[in-house]
C-alpha cells in the first residue's frame, strides 16, 4: 500500500510489544534497539493510551541495550548481554523478554544466541523479534504473546475444565482494556468460570504459567491474535472462540448465551445471571432514557475506531441508543487478508452501515463531510445532523470543523484518564452511555 | 589555490584481482609524482598489503572498537613511495554490519578534512565488489568519488558483478553520485576474453581502460609482499599498469552506463557461450564475432 500515514493511531511493533510486556505481571521487557526507541515510544504509550502511565517497568523505565553506531558496525550482542545481566541483577521479575528494534534486526544480531547463553541463570530470558517492519503495535502484541504462550511456556495437555484465557484485547491500544477485561471476567465468573485476564491488577505470573491449562480461549478480535490462538491450540490443545467485545445489555446477553451453548453452562444459572444483569442494567438505563428522550439526544453517529472496537461501538449506538450510524471507520492499518476477515465478519453479523478502512485523520474528516453534506443555505435541506463522532482524541479537530460532538474512546486518547473504566459488558454499556450523554449535557 | 583532489572508486567481484590492480595503479600514480592515498573498503582489510611489504595495518574500525573514537592520523600508514594507506576494516564475519562500517570510516575521514590537509592528488577507494548493501555504495554516493572503475575478467560472474555495479551507478547518477569511468580488464590474455569485455563495454555504453594480462610477475611480486611496480619496475606487466595509470590521469569525463537487464544479460551470456563452444569444437556456425 502506498500513500502516507497522517496522525498515526498506532506505533511500531516494538511499541505494541513493550506495552503488552510491561503490563504482564512478573515480566520484564528489555529493548535491544537504538537509544531513541524506548524514549520515543514513551509518549505514545504513557500518555496516548488514556494516560496509562509507565508503571514499575514501562515507558522510560524499560531497560534497553541502547545501541549506538559502534554496536551497529560490530554487532550489538555483547552490549545486550551486559544489559541483560545487569537487568537480572537489579530488576525483580520472573521472565525477561528481549524485544528487538529495527537496527538490531537489520544487522542480524544473534539475539537468540545471547538468550540461550543465559538459560542457566535464575530468571528465564526469551527474545522476540519486533522490528517495525514486522508490523505495527497490534502485531507487536501478537508477537509478544506468541513468544510467551507458544514458545516459552511448556506444552501441556492437562486441562482445568473451568479455566478460561482472554486474548485479543490489546493493552493500551484498546485504551479501556483493563475495565473491559475486569467486566468480562466478572460475568464469566458468575456463570462458573475462572478467568486469566493477564493484564488486570489482580493477576500474577502464575496466571501466565497456568494459561496452557485453560480449557478454552476467548479471542475478542476478528483480526488480532488469530494466529496466536491457533498456535496455542496446536501446542496446548486448547480450542478457541472468536467474539466481538460485547458492549451494553443486548450484545452482552447475546454473548453470554453463545458462551452458555459453546461451553455447556448450566441453563438455569445462565438465565438467572442474565436476568440479574439485565435488571441491574435497565434500572439505570430507564432513568437515563428520560433524559435522552426529553433532550432529544438522537444523533447521527460516526464510528472511528480500531478493528476490535468499531463494530461493537456501532452495535451499541444503534441497538442501545437507537442512533443512526452509517459509517464505521476502521482505523488500524490492515493487510488485505486481515481486512477481508473483518469484512467477512461484518457481513455475517447483523450490523447496519458501511465498513470503511481509513487511517488518515484528515481523510476521515473529508469522507464524513462528503458523505453527509451540510446545509449550504438551502431552504429545505435534509441534513444528517446532529452529528456525533465516537472516535479518538485526534478526531476533535474534525468534530470542530463539522460542528459535531465527540468523545474519545479509541487510541490515541490523551484527553482522558482511564483507570478501571471499561465499556464492555453490562457495566461497560452503562459507562459508555454515561460518557456519551455527558458530552451532550456538558454545556448545560 | 589548492590543487584539485580526484577521488576514484574501484569495484570488482571478490577475487578478481581488484586489490592487486588498485595497488599497482596507486604505486604507478605515486611514481608519476602524485600524492596518493589508497583506502581499502573491504572487511578483509588486505587491500594495501602489497604497498606495505605484506604487513597488515590497524583498521579504522578496529581502532574505533578499541578506543571509542578515532583520529584519522592514527589509522593512516605510509607505504611504498610515501603512499598513504588506510583500511576501513569491518566486524567479524557473520556479525554486525560491514556496510555501516564503510559508511562510518568514510564519514570519519570526510569530517576530519584529512584529504585537504594531506594535500592529496588522488584518493583511490578499493571496494568490495558485489555491492551487497547501501554501505558498499558509499563511495559512489554523496559526492565522495568522482569516477568509478570496475575491474573485471571475462568470466560471467565477474561481468555480472560489474553490470550490478553499473545499476548502482545509474541509480545514484541523478543525485550527484559518481559516474562510470570504464572497465579495467583483468586476466585478459586470450583474444576471446578481450572480445567479450569489448562487447560488454559496447552494450553498456562504457569503455575499456586497459587490458591487464595474467602474469607470473604479479604473483612473484605479491609473494614478496610487493606491487609489480615496486618489485619488477622494468617488466612488461609494470608498463601495463603505468599505461593504465596514465589513462586514468588523462581521464576527466565519466558517464552514466546502460546496464543490461537480467534477461538481456543472460541471453548475452548464452550467445557468448555458443560462440566459445564453436571456438573449442572448431565448428563455426554463424558469425565470426569470436574472431575466428
Amino acid at each position: 500500500m502506498s500513500g502516507h500515514i497522517e496522525r498515526p493511531r498506532t506505533t511500531c511493533a516494538l511499541g505494541g510489544a513493550i506495552t503488552t510486556l510491561s503490563l504482564l505481571p512478573g515480566v520484564i521487557p528489555v529493548t535491544h534497539s537504538a537509544i531513541g526507541c524506548g524514549g520515543n515510544l514513551y509518549g505514545a504509550i504513557a500518555t496516548c493510551a488514556g494516560n496509562l502511565g509507565e508503571g514499575t517497568i514501562g515507558g522510560s523505565h524499560i531497560p534497553s541495550s541502547a545501541i549506538g553506531e559502534r554496536d551497529v558496525v560490530f554487532g550489538g550482542v555483547d552490549r545486550l548481554e551486559e544489559e541483560l545481566r545487569a537487568t537480572k541483577e537489579i530488576m525483580d521479575g520472573k521472565l525477561v523478554v528481549v524485544a528487538t528494534g529495527c537496527m538490531t534486526e537489520m544487522i542480524g544480531d544473534d539475539v537468540q544466541g545471547v538468550v540461550r547463553e543465559l538459560e542457566e541463570d535464575d530468571i528465564d530470558v526469551i527474545a522476540i523479534s519486533t522490528a517495525s517492519f514486522k508490523g505495527d503495535a497490534y502485531r507487536g502484541y501478537e508477537i509478544a504473546l506468541d513468544g510467551i504462550f507458544n514458545r516459552y511456556l511448556p506444552a501441556t495437555k492437562e486441562k482445568k475444565q473451568k479455566l478460561l484465557n482472554i486474548f485479543g484485547i490489546v493493552p493500551g491500544f484498546d485504551p479501556f482494556f483493563r475495565g473491559d477485561l475486569e467486566e468480562i471476567r466478572r460475568l464469566l465468573k458468575k456463570i462458573g468460570f475462572e478467568v486469566n485476564t493477564f493484564f488486570t491488577g489482580d493477576q500474577t505470573f502464575e496466571n501466565i504459567t497456568s494459561a496452557p491449562e485453560a480449557s478454552y480461549n476467548l479471542l475478542f478480535s476478528s483480526v488480532w491474535g488469530r494466529e496466536l490462538v491457533e498456535t496455542f491450540e496446536e501446542r496446548h490443545g486448547t480450542p478457541y472462540g472468536i467474539y466481538d467485545l460485547p458492549i451494553g445489555a443486548v450484545a452482552t446477553e447475546e454473548f453470554l448465551r453463545r458462551i452458555g451453548t459453546e461451553l455447556a453452562v448450566d441453563q438455569e444459572l445462565l438465565e438467572k445471571v442474565i436476568q440479574e444483569e439485565n435488571n441491574h442494567y435497565y434500572s439505570y438505563f430507564l432513568r437515563a432514557a428520560d433524559i435522552i428522550a426529553n433532550g432529544q439526544y438522537f444523533y447521527y453517529a460516526e464510528i472511528i475506531a480500531n478493528s476490535n472496537y468499531a463494530i461493537p461501538l456501532q452495535k451499541f449506538v444503534s441497538e442501545e441508543l437507537g442512533w443512526h450510524a452509517d459509517d464505521i471507520f476502521v482505523t488500524d492499518i490492515l493487510k488485505e487478508e486481515k481486512a477481508n476477515a473483518l469484512r467477512k465478519h461484518f457481513e455475517e453479523s447483523d450490523v447496519q452501515g458501511e465498513l470503511l478502512f481509513e487511517s488518515g485523520t484528515s481523510e476521515i474528516g473529508r469522507l464524513i463531510a462528503k458523505r453527509h453534506p451540510r446545509n449550504q443555505g438551502q431552504r429545505y435541506f435534509d441534513s444528517d445532523t446532529p452529528l456525533f463522532l465516537l472516535g479518538s482524541g485526534i478526531d476533535k479537530y474534525t468534530a470542530s470543523e463539522l460542528g459535531a460532538q465527540t468523545l474519545a474512546v479509541s487510541y490515541p486518547v490523551s484527553n482522558r484518564l482511564i483507570c478501571s473504566k471499561g465499556y464492555a459488558g453490562f457495566e461497560g454499556g452503562l459507562h459508555l452511555l454515561e460518557d456519551i450523554i455527558s458530552v451532550l449535557v456538558a454545556g448545560k | 589555490m589548492a590543487k584539485k583532489l580526484t577521488q576514484i572508486a574501484i569495484y570488482g567481484k571478490g577475487g578478481i584481482g581488484k586489490s592487486t590492480t588498485t595497488s599497482n595503479l596507486t604505486a604507478a600514480l605515486s611514481k608519476m609524482g602524485f600524492k596518493v592515498m589508497q583506502f581499502g573498503c573491504d572487511p578483509k582489510s588486505d587491500s594495501t598489503n602489497t604497498l606495505r611489504s605484506g604487513q597488515y595495518i590497524p583498521t579504522v574500525l578496529d581502532t574505533l572498537r578499541e578506543k571509542g573514537s578515532v583520529k584519522a592520523s592514527d589509522v593512516i600508514f605510509e607505504g611504498f613511495n610515501g603512499i598513504y594507506c588506510v583500511e576501513a576494516g569491518g566486524p567479524q564475519p557473520g556479525v554486525g554490519c560491514a556496510g555501516r562500517g564503510i559508511i562510518s570510516s568514510v564519514e570519519l575521514f570526510k569530517q576530519q578534512h584529512v584529504f585537504e590537509e594531506l594535500d592529496l592528488d588522488y584518493v583511490i577507494y578499493d571496494v568490495l565488489g558485489d555491492v551487497v548493501c547501501g554501505g558498499f555504495a558509499t563511495p559512489i554516493r554523496e559526492g565522495i568519488a568522482e569516477h568509478v572503475f570496475t575491474v573485471s575478467s571475462s568470466d560471467f560472474m565477474s561481468v555480472y558483478a560489474s553490470n550490478n555495479l553499473f545499476k548502482g551507478i545509474k541509480k545514484y547518477s541523478n543525485t550527484g553520485g559518481a559516474l562510470l569511468g570504464g572497465v579495467i580488464g583483468n586476466s585478459v590474455t586470450e583474444k576471446y576474453s578481450r572480445d567479450i569485455l569489448d562487447d560488454f563495454a559496447e552494450r553498456t555504453k562504457t569503455q575499456i581502460m586497459e587490458y591487464v594480462p595474467r602474469s607470473i610477475t604479479v604473483t612473484q611480486s605479491e609473494l614478496q609482499g610487493k606491487t609489480t611496480i615496486e618489485a619488477a619496475p622494468d617488466s612488461e606487466q609494470a608498463s601495463v599498469y603505468r599505461r593504465l595509470a596514465q589513462r586514468i590521469v588523462d581521464h576527466h569525463e565519466s558517464s552514466v552506463p546502460s546496464p543490461m537487464e537480467q534477461d538481456e544479460l543472460r541471453k548475452w551470456a548464452a550467445s557468448w557461450s555458443d560462440q566459445l563452444l564453436e571456438l573449442e569444437s572448431g565448428v563455426v556456425i554463424g558469425g565470426n564475432r569470436a574472431g575466428i
